[in-house]
């Protein structure tokens, strides 16, 4: 039997009318769309060429350079093991802090900000397989669902799941 | 005063070209013309083509140098070192190995700097740990 998670009561770093409505970066991925808490992106980039890195797990396709700073890429299909978000020359990405971690999160296509009313919000299903494991609600707009991932939580994951250097592999 | 710089030796594994401190490297050799004792191949750094050259690599504390099988050896590059950088933390943390010691910028693409006793050591490792069939 499926439990609801809480959504958090929290309102984003940002938001105008706190306690209203709540900001988030909604994305496609996979044919869904998904969103995160706004305050966590810093800017969108258009993704330049990839460098592959030795041994590394598929949810890190590479690294790339903007501006002279060299940002690793997440691709959040993979580390959920939905599949790889194709990567095209027009591909951006979001570049996102999460507590120590920078990263440059990619997808089908950026939709940017959205603005959800509170009293929009559910809580998500509380499921642990799959995406479903990182949500935190789910929102409703004009355009549809909107599954609201815990993005701190699920970059936390990834690199806690990956192998780490000394643990084993090659 | 002049910055300190770095010599990296530049090579090609398959179609990705990489960078080495000069100092871990011994002396280029030609691959066909050494012993099959000692060459260290399919590392993570991923497949070769040709198979051309190798990068001799000290081994630590008097053991035997090892062979790196490259494609190309592409020359040597001086690079300030105010140009070097770390991986990026979060790569840092997920991948599984620690021979990448650091990144160059090259025309705006980063280029990794190979840390070749340590993927020496790794490749050693592994086949240890998962012998090919006789």
């Amino acid at each position: 039997m499926s439990q609801a998670r809480p959504f958090p009561a929290a309102p984003p770093a940002g938001a105008s009318n706190a306690g209203q409505d709540a900001w988030f970066f909604c994305l496609r991925i996979l044919g869904g769309r998904y969103a995160f808490e706004a305050s966590l992106v810093t800017e969108v980039v258009r993704l330049g060429p990839l460098t592959r890195l030795p041994a590394a797990p598929s949810f890190l396709p590479g690294v790339f350079t903007h501006r002279g700073e060299v940002l690793p890429v997440l691709d959040i299909g993979q580390m959920v093991g939905q599949g790889a978000i194709a990567i095209r020359a027009s591909t951006r990405a979001a570049v996102v802090h999460c507590g120590p971690w920078k990263v440059a999160v990619i997808s089908d296509g950026l939709e940017g900000l959205v603005v959800i009313p509170r009293r929009n919000l559910e809580a998500s299903p509380a499921e642990s397989t799959g995406m479903a494991e990182f949500l935190s609600g789910v929102a409703r707009d004009k355009n549809g669902t909107i599954a609201v991932l815990d993005l701190p939580r699920l970059v936390e994951a990834a690199r806690s799941r990956a192998v780490p250097f000394g643990s084993g592999g090659t | 005063m002049t910055e300190p710089v770095s010599e990296l030796l530049m090579f090609q594994v398959g179609a990705r070209v990489f960078a080495s401190t000069v100092r871990d490297v011994v002396r280029i050799g030609n691959v066909a013309a050494a012993g099959s004792d000692g060459l260290i191949e399919g590392t993570s750094l991923g497949p070769t083509f040709a198979r051309e050259r190798g990068i001799v690599v000290a081994a630590p504390e008097g053991g035997v140098e090892s062979t790196l099988v490259v494609d190309q050896v592409l020359g040597v590059r001086s690079v300030p070192e105010s140009e070097i950088q770390p991986l990026p933390a979060f790569a840092a943390a997920v991948i599984r190995s620690g021979a990448v010691s650091g990144l160059v910028l090259f025309d705006e693409a980063p280029t990794l700097i190979v840390d070749l006793p340590t993927l020496v050591r790794e490749r050693l490792a592994a086949a240890l740990a998962s012998p090919s069939p006789a």
